[in-house]
This record gives C-alpha cells, structure tokens and sequence, in this order.
C-alpha cells in the first residue's frame, strides 16, 4: 500500500530579549551557572511574577511575521507536573488562551505547487532550569541551574499540514528567516534558540484519516529534522506492514545511529487557569503601534528588489533572505549603476566567505561603501576580477579601504600598452609554434598567450589590453 | 515575650517610630530577617529574604511590627492561630491574619472585636507567602475599627510589583468623613434564616431590629446560588492550594527528606514529611481536581462568575448585604477537617470568592452572652464607607441597645 505522511511541528524559539518573562534577571542562560537568578524566577515564597512588556512586545512582532492573528485577551496556565527543573511543580504557559492564532507561511519546494503551510497558534511560555547529572565520588548526583528558568520562549504551533520531511524542512527554513528578519529570536536549533518537536503519522494515501501520532525530539539541525522524520515515517510504514500498531508516544533522534528511539508514553498533565498573573489585553491602539515596528519582510523586500534594482527572482531571493544582508545590498548600490553586478558579487563571492568563516555581515570590517567603491575601481580598468576577488578577501579581516589594498598590494591593473607590448613580444617570441598554430586557424592558442601574460605580469595586467595587442601582432 | 502568643518577635527598641500602632503579623508575612515559616514543615527554617511591601509601607507610617504570632498550616483556617489573643491581650494593637475564607473576621468575632477583609487588588500580596492566589488577603483584626483605618491609610497603596493589583483608584482611608446616613438599604439574602439554629435565629433576628431601629431599612435579595459558595471555594481553592504549594519541594529550602534513593522519592518523602493532615487532605483534594476530574473544577469557575453576577445585581439594588460572622456550634479554630473548616467558615468564604470588602462588627448579633458577629459586605472599593459604616454602628453608638 502506497501510505502518505501527516506531519506537524511544535517549535519552541527563544526570544531574545535581555531580561526573563516574569522578572527582571538578565536572559543568559549561558552564564556561570545560578547567577541569574532572583526570588521570582527561583519562585521562592511570597514573590509576584511581573510580565516583562518588552518580551510581550517582541512574541507580538514574531507573531505578526507569522502572519497570525494577536488575540485581544490571552492568559497564563499553570502545566502541572513535578521534576527538579521546575522551581514551583508548574510551568507557566498559554494553554486554553494562546497570544496568537490562525498564521500560515508559503512555501516553494516545487514551483509548479506553492504551498500554504499553516500555524495553529503560537503561545508564550517560560522555559525551565537545566539539570547536570554527574557523578561525585561514584555516587550520582543531580544538580539544578535555574539560569535559564524563567527565560522567554514562544511555542508554534503549526497545522498537520505538512507531507514530506522537505516541506518541514523549507517550512523550518522559511520560518527562521521570518524571525530572525524580526530580531527576535536567532532561530539555531544548532545553539538551542529554537527546538523542534515533529509529531508524524502515516495513512494511506488520499485518505483524509489523522491516525496516532508518534512526537520525535532532539534533533539538532534542519537536516536532522528532515533525517528523523524521514526515518519515522519508514519505520511507521513498516510498523503497519507488519500489522503492529503505532501507539502514542515520544521517541528521540539519535543523529549517531540516525534512528528514532522510544523514550517515554506521551506526558499530558492538566493545565489550570493561573490566578496570579493577570490577563493579557491587547488593545487596537497598542496592537497598531507594534505592526508600525514590523520591518519589511523578506517576500516584500525581494518583490521591491526586483522592481527597482531589475534582479532576476533567484538574485531577489538571496538578497532578501538575510536581514542584514538584505541592508547591506541596498546601501551598496546606492547611486551605484549595477546594482545586479553587486548582488552576483555579493552571491558569488561574498555570502561563501562570510559561510567559510563561519561570520555575519556585521561581524566584519567591510563595509557597504567599500565594498561599492571595490566594484567601481573594477569597472573603471584599475583592477581586474582577478584582484577584485583578492581584495574583497582580505577587506573581509581587514580594516582597511579598497584604495588602500590594491596600492599595498600592487594590485592596479597594468593597461600600459608600452609596458605590456614588451611582455606580448617575448611571449611570442618564445612561442614560435603557437604562432604557427594561430596562423592555421587554432583560435584557442590566444587563450595561452593571454595566460603567459598575465602570469607574468602577476595577475595586474589588463586582459582586454593583451587581446587587443596580441591579435596586432599576430 | 510571650511565647504563647508569638512565635517570634523584635525588641521593641529596634523598631522605629515608638508611639505608633503595635502590629502583629504572622510567619507568612515577610519581615525581613525574621522566620517565614507560613507556620509549614515545608518552610522549616526559611527566612524572610524581603519585607513585604505591607510591613514596608506600615513601618513608614510609623507602625512598629510587635511580633509574629502562631498560626494554622499555610493560613488555611485558624488552628494554632494566636491572633486574636496578641490583640486581646494588648500586646498589639492590630494583628494582621490572611483571610483565605474568612479567617480574620472569624478570629474577630470569636474575640468579639471588629475584624476586616479589604476589596481584593487594594492591597499588595507582593510578601505574602499565600495559598489561594484569587482569594488570599491580608485581613485585619483590631480593637477599634479607628485602629483598622489606620492601618489601611498604611497599607491601601498601590505597589507596581504586583499586577494583581486593580487598575481603579484605590479607596482613600485618609479621608476622615462621617458614615453617609443616605446609605440605609442592607440586603439579606433570601432563606438565609432557614439555615439558622435557635441560637443563631435569636442573634440575627436581635441584629436587624437593632439595624431597623437604627433606622436602616432591610430587603431581601434572591441569591440562587448562594447555597453553593462553600463548593466553590472549596473546589477553587483547593486547586489553588495544590499549585501554590507545588513549590514546597525541598529542592530549593524547607524540609528535606534524608534518606531518599532518587528525586521522585525525595519529593514523595520530603512533601509527605512536610504537609500536615489538613493540609495533605486539601492538596490531594486539589491534585484530584487538576487531574482526575477538571470538570468540576470548570463547573466551579463557570459558578463562581454567576455567584459574582449575582451579588453585583444585588448591590444595584442595596447599599449593603448583611450576615453573622460565625455559626454557633462549629468551632472555627477547632475545624481539624475539610467538611468542618467549610461549615465553620460559610458565612465569610462568599466575600473571598466575590472579592468584596467585609467587615465582622461585634455587639450586635448577640444571643444571651453569645456573639456571632454580624458581618457587612459593600460593593467592591466600598472599603472606606464600609468602616465608616462599621464605626458609626460601633459599641460606642450601639452599645446601649445592642447589649
């Protein structure tokens, strides 16, 4: 039997705000361990949790960039359950009023079908300490950093919509860059800022069956999402196959093996309306204010991309995708006549870079200006590509201006028909047979003469130049 | 220091502002440096880190915290409570009991002193080591209902660490004016009286002549639910309960159980060892209604907000609604189960779940040497007319007749 995949997500993004949801402790959980804590997010006897407004505002704007609906009245429940990550045998979270609903986001695997994958709702929620286990003289201990207990998590929640670990994976993809064009969250499931929980079943295809779901976890990469659920749905099939039921349960990735383990039966405690953290009311006024503070999105910002700098889609796509990449495009062509040069470069050369130094835009010293006047100096004949290429490289570690590089270097393009001619006649004096090859109609031998040249001018000559000069001569 | 009556308490010497009212708190109320044991196992030596802004904004005003007194487990019910008596026995001039259901009206009445729960949201519980969040308050039991005002002028202040706090303006007990006499119409519900033993009927019927002869006019209000108050509170609450105390887990402070092979087995114990009889009974009441049956616990939301529709209906019509403070024969301070607790507490837990201010005024609702109490409800933020109210129907107007 032919059996098709329903897949949903539950991805929990860590905001980046700089205190915790209900206090005022710094959000680092990365800190020495117990340092950011306070009576409130330790939950110690007699304190008041206070809903931070700033991390309000940016689960608001992260929800808006998943095109959902703000709820005017949301509310806190108390998640029931008991273990030493949690200081107070509840988590706070979003059950029965969740802060967003009804969002969606488009996906393009296939061209010829654009899919609208959708988001049930997206709630708030804290997140809870972290626990070490380790041993002290071989008796095993437990300990509790509470750091990150109290930090500030939104949880999506997405439709069971998706049919193939690729649409979960672009879905993944898309989302990312929807947040991080926010500057909510970071979105890297590689450093634990968003974690993706995938519940996955299995029905024979076309039916419209929702059969029991298996939820798989620790995956730590979009990659390793796609490979789980990959997995899970073969082992699914093979479960039905073989006539043995699929039950309702939580199984864990092991990238090692690349296989789903089981580790528990699903866990559902209650969820009890919380009494002591009021109401959330989001008025039309307030709700205005934050949509005026969304930035444009990717989507627009390439649609825009292509009707006033005439990129292609594909050139659109790649500068839209990166906010800051998407800024620094468009300083770069400012009163710069081929903006489409600049997005080949920026796509060609610099976005591999940056991915091989493992760096953002920001984190280096080139800026948009300099790297405009890079590209000018390579129209007007002072450098060829060659040493384009070479430069932008090192403007990449160095603090330094284009003007200033090609002058240390000796990168300025040698045009010096005098110089060159000097070149071009011992080339081919040296080359008696080559000349005997042209004069008989092989054209390629040009394309060796140039390079002799320019290997011995080092790169600087002026390839135009050489052609001209050569052709004379021959 | 009488160890009787408090359980710890300061030189007087290091407390400022001498001449001030003596306050007597209990070990569920901050006080920095002072045991906070919420009268619990489970916060076995726990010391207070913060005052709460109550005991902060008392002590500006000039009021010196005389003592800590003992108290029932986590403040459910008036076991151990020595409130009253710190007051009775003039070694404070104000105690301060949370009121959960009832329990510093209740401890007034068995004193037969005035005895006061604020409107909810007026007061900050930011300090309060409390048990059911949507219910708890700080309530106060004084000799002169002069001597609540004063502490409410104190403490009626709005504090933004606490969002629980109401957005209205807060009632203004510095303001000294008269009882307005144009406030005259005090309901009662409907079959109230049917509920009564002899003795009760005898101090409720003695209680509104002496209100009708005062010249205040009575009106029966129909209250269809009121028979379901004690379910309500008892459902609620003890999910709240269950929640709030899902804290005491001695992974952080309070007792700990030693000799526990993993972390399950130290909650199990630990919480076992720390939680009295009552208090187990409550929580495991709670925990059945979170897990095993959350229907009621929404049935019991969904009638809490009809029983407060109700109520407000009612105050469009009435100035006041009216009842004993106590039952006659259920002991509220020996109630040592949860039938007993809700029986002995039925008439003050509606203002909790309601949220109302409520006052316990003695002399009134007397029967032989007996007095029940009578307790005034107001409209919320009523507060400050209702002690005016309390003040003009106190002994010093009433007495003569009353006694």
């Amino acid at each position: 039997m032919k059996y098709e995949a329903v897949i949903g997500l539950e991805i929990h993004v860590e905001l980046n705000t700089p205190t915790k949801l209900f206090c005022d402790c710094p959000n680092r959980p990365g800190d020495a361990p117990n340092v950011n804590i306070c009576p409130i997010c330790l939950w110690l006897p007699g304190a008041l949790p206070r809903l931070s407004q700033e991390v309000l505002e940016k689960a608001v704007i992260a929800c808006l960039a998943l095109n959902c609906t703000i709820e005017p009245e949301s509310a806190f429940d108390q998640k029931v359950y008991y273990y030493p990550d949690l200081p107070k045998g509840f988590q706070l979270s979003q059950h029965h009023k969740p802060l967003a609903r009804n969002g969606y986001l488009d996906i393009l695997v296939d061209s010829r079908n654009p899919r609208r994958l959708g988001i049930h709702h997206i709630h708030l929620e804290e997140d809870v300490a972290k626990l070490l286990h380790e041993t002290e003289d071989r008796t095993p201990i437990s300990l509790v950093d509470f750091n990150r207990a109290g930090a500030p998590l939104i949880e999506i929640v997405t439709e069971p919509d998706m049919r193939n670990p690729i649409e979960a994976m672009e879905f993944l993809k898309v989302l990312r860059t929807q947040i991080r064009y926010t500057g909510a969250s970071e979105c890297s499931l590689e450093k634990g800022s968003m974690r993706v929980d995938a519940n996955i079943s299995i029905r024979p295809q076309g039916s419209s069956l929702l059969n029991t779901k298996v939820e798989v976890k620790n995956m730590n990469s979009i990659q390793h999402v796609g490979d789980a659920i990959a997995y899970e749905i073969k082992r699914q099939a093979e479960c039905l196959e073989k006539n043995e039921p699929v039950v309702l349960h939580t199984r864990l990735w092991d990238c090692e093996k690349q296989v789903t383990c089981a580790m528990r039966g699903k866990f559902s405690g209650p969820c009890v309306p919380d009494p002591a953290v009021p109401r959330i009311v989001i008025d039309d006024d307030w709700l205005a204010l934050r949509k005026a503070k969304l930035p444009e999105m990717p989507i627009q910002k390439g649609e825009r991309f292509i009707a006033s700098y005439g990129l292609n889609r594909d050139e659109a796509l790649i500068m839209s995708q990166d906010r800051e990449l998407s800024e620094f495009f468009e300083k770069a062509v400012r009163d710069y006549l081929q903006p489409r040069k600049a997005a080949n470069w920026i796509a060609a050369h610099l976005i591999p870079a940056l991915k091989d130094q493992g760096k953002s835009i920001s984190e280096i010293p080139l800026t948009p200006e300099r790297f405009q006047a890079l590209l000018c100096m390579q129209d007007q004949d002072e450098i060829n590509a060659n040493a384009a290429r070479e430069v932008l490289l090192r403007m990449l570690a160095e603090d330094k201006n284009p003007e200033k590089i090609v002058e240390e270097r000796g990168f300025r393009q040698v045009s010096d028909t005098d110089a060159l001619e000097t070149i071009v006649n011992r080339i081919l004096t040296d080359n008696p047979s080559g000349i005997q090859d042209y004069k008989s109609g092989n054209m390629k031998v040009l394309g060796f003469f140039i390079g002799q040249a320019m290997k011995a001018t080092q790169g600087k000559a002026n390839p135009k130049v050489l052609n001209e000069l050569f052709i004379k001569k021959l | 220091m009488n160890s009787n009556i408090f359980s710890f308490s300061a030189e007087f010497g290091t407390e400022a502002g001498q001449g001030g009212l003596r306050v007597a708190i209990q070990p569920n109320m901050s006080c920095r440096g002072w045991p906070a044991n919420a009268g619990s196992k489970a916060l076995e030596n726990f010391i207070a880190l913060e005052d709460a802004t109550v005991i902060r904004l008392l002590r500006q005003a000039g009021a010196r915290i005389a003592g800590s007194t003992h108290m029932s487990e986590l403040g459910f019910g008036l076991i151990r409570n020595t409130g009253s008596q710190a007051v009775s026995e003039n070694l404070a001039d104000v105690a301060l009991i949370t009121d959960n259901m009832g329990e510093a009206r209740i401890a007034a009445a068995r004193a037969g002193l005035p005895g006061f729960k604020p409107s909810y949201g007026i007061v900050s519980r930011l300090g309060l080591i409390g048990l059911i969040p949507s219910m708890e308050c700080w309530g106060i039991l004084a000799r002169k209902v002069s001597d609540i005002k004063s502490t409410m002028a104190a403490i009626c202040v709005r504090d933004e660490q606490d969002f629980s706090m109401t957005g209205n303006t807060l009632p203004d007990f510095t303001i000294s004016r008269p009882f307005n006499e144009t406030l005259r119409v005090i309901g009662v519900a409907e079959g109230y009286e049917n509920n009564l033993t002899k003795a009760e009927s005898v101090s409720w019927e003695k209680a509104l002549s002496a209100l009708e002869q005062a010249g205040f006019k009575i009106e029966k209000i129909r209250l269809t639910d009121a028979a379901l108050f004690s379910s309500v509170h008892n459902v609620i609450g003890a999910v709240e309960a269950s929640s709030s105390a899902g804290k005491y887990d001695g992974v952080r402070y309070g007792h700990r159980a030693s000799n526990a092979g993993n972390w399950n087995e130290m909650y199990l114990k630990s919480r076992g060892e720390s939680f009295g009889t009552l208090m187990k009974a409550y929580l495991f009441q709670g925990a059945y209604f979170q897990f095993k049956n959350y229907v009621a616990f929404e049935n019991a939301c969904r009638i809490r907000g009809r029983l407060l529709d109700e109520t407000m209906r009612a105050f469009s019509q009435v100035n006041w609604m009216a009842s004993l403070t106590i039952r006659e024969n259920r002991d509220a301070c020996k109630a040592s189960n949860i039938t007993d607790i809700y029986k002995a507490f039925s008439f003050t837990a509606p203002a909790n779940i309601t949220g109302l201010p409520a006052l316990q005024v003695p002399g009134i609702a007397l029967c032989g040497n007996m007095d029940l109490g009578l307790q005034i409800t107001g409209p919320p933020l009523s507060d400050r007319e209702l002690l005016a109210f309390g003040a003009y129907l106190g002994p010093e107007k009433q007495g003569g007749s009353a006694k």
